[in-house]
């Protein structure tokens, strides 16, 4: 996940809840991270779940890109 | 059904509507934030945009759709489990669309902050600044009010 200047806070911690089943207290540390570092690693497993998390993600406005493990 | 109804002042936010639909004619051939999607098949990467761009219209039909008759004769507008979604997600694409066409001038951080000084802003920009603001304010209503009965988690 890469950060914008755009979407609010509350706005993409009930995205992570809703997307990526996280709790309130992982959704906040991820989206903190976001906006603090400018990036997050969300989710990591097979490309194809990886992919269908992307384009979740993607539906809702938010920036996520699909890296393979090495990149990072 | 939980249903939330706001009631909205005409004369401040229906000139901000002009602005609402011209961004979303705007978005009807483009996504609101373009993706870096160089890993995936082309042929792929055109279904997944195509997906995207489904959407995406279809969220700003249901923004639209809020400001209808009740909104005019009464300056209400009412958000439920069958909008709630697609209005959130149609506000975000307008506010991105936003900053990108009429935006541009002021810093991200101002916008992140919204320490702006409204009377520093020509009209265009001050009616752009005025209507990025309403929509998260809507995105704000329907995320405090209608929690996870509606946007599920």
């Amino acid at each position: 996940m890469l950060n914008d200047p755009v979407n609010l806070m509350s706005y993409v911690v009930m995205v992570f809840k809703k997307v990526l089943g996280f709790d309130e207290t992982k959704a906040r540390r991820h989206m903190l991270e976001v906006h603090e570092q400018g990036r997050s690693v969300v989710w990591t497993g097979v490309r194809e779940t990886a992919e269908a998390h992307v384009f979740s993600l993607q539906q809702w406005h938010l920036t996520a890109v699909l890296e393979p493990d090495e990149a990072r | 059904m939980k249903r939330v109804e706001v009631k909205l002042s005409l004369p401040v936010v229906a000139p901000l509507l002009d602005v609402i639909r011209e961004l979303s004619c705007d978005l009807e051939k483009n996504l609101a934030a373009p993706q870096a999607l160089h890993d995936l098949d082309p042929e792929f990467r055109g279904a997944w945009i195509g997906e995207l761009l489904a959407g995406q219209n279809d969220d700003l039909r249901a923004l639209l759709a809020l400001f209808g008759g009740e909104f005019f004769s009464e300056g209400i507008v009412a958000f439920d489990e069958t909008n709630a979604e697609p209005i959130v997600r149609a506000c975000t694409a307008v506010r991105l669309h936003l900053r990108e066409r009429r935006l541009k001038s002021l810093s991200d951080e101002s916008l992140e902050t919204g320490d702006i000084d409204m009377d520093g802003l020509d009209e265009i920009t001050r009616k752009a600044f005025m209507c990025y603001l309403f929509l998260a304010t809507v995105q704000e209503l329907i995320i405090q009010h209608l929690d996870s009965s509606i946007i599920g988690s």
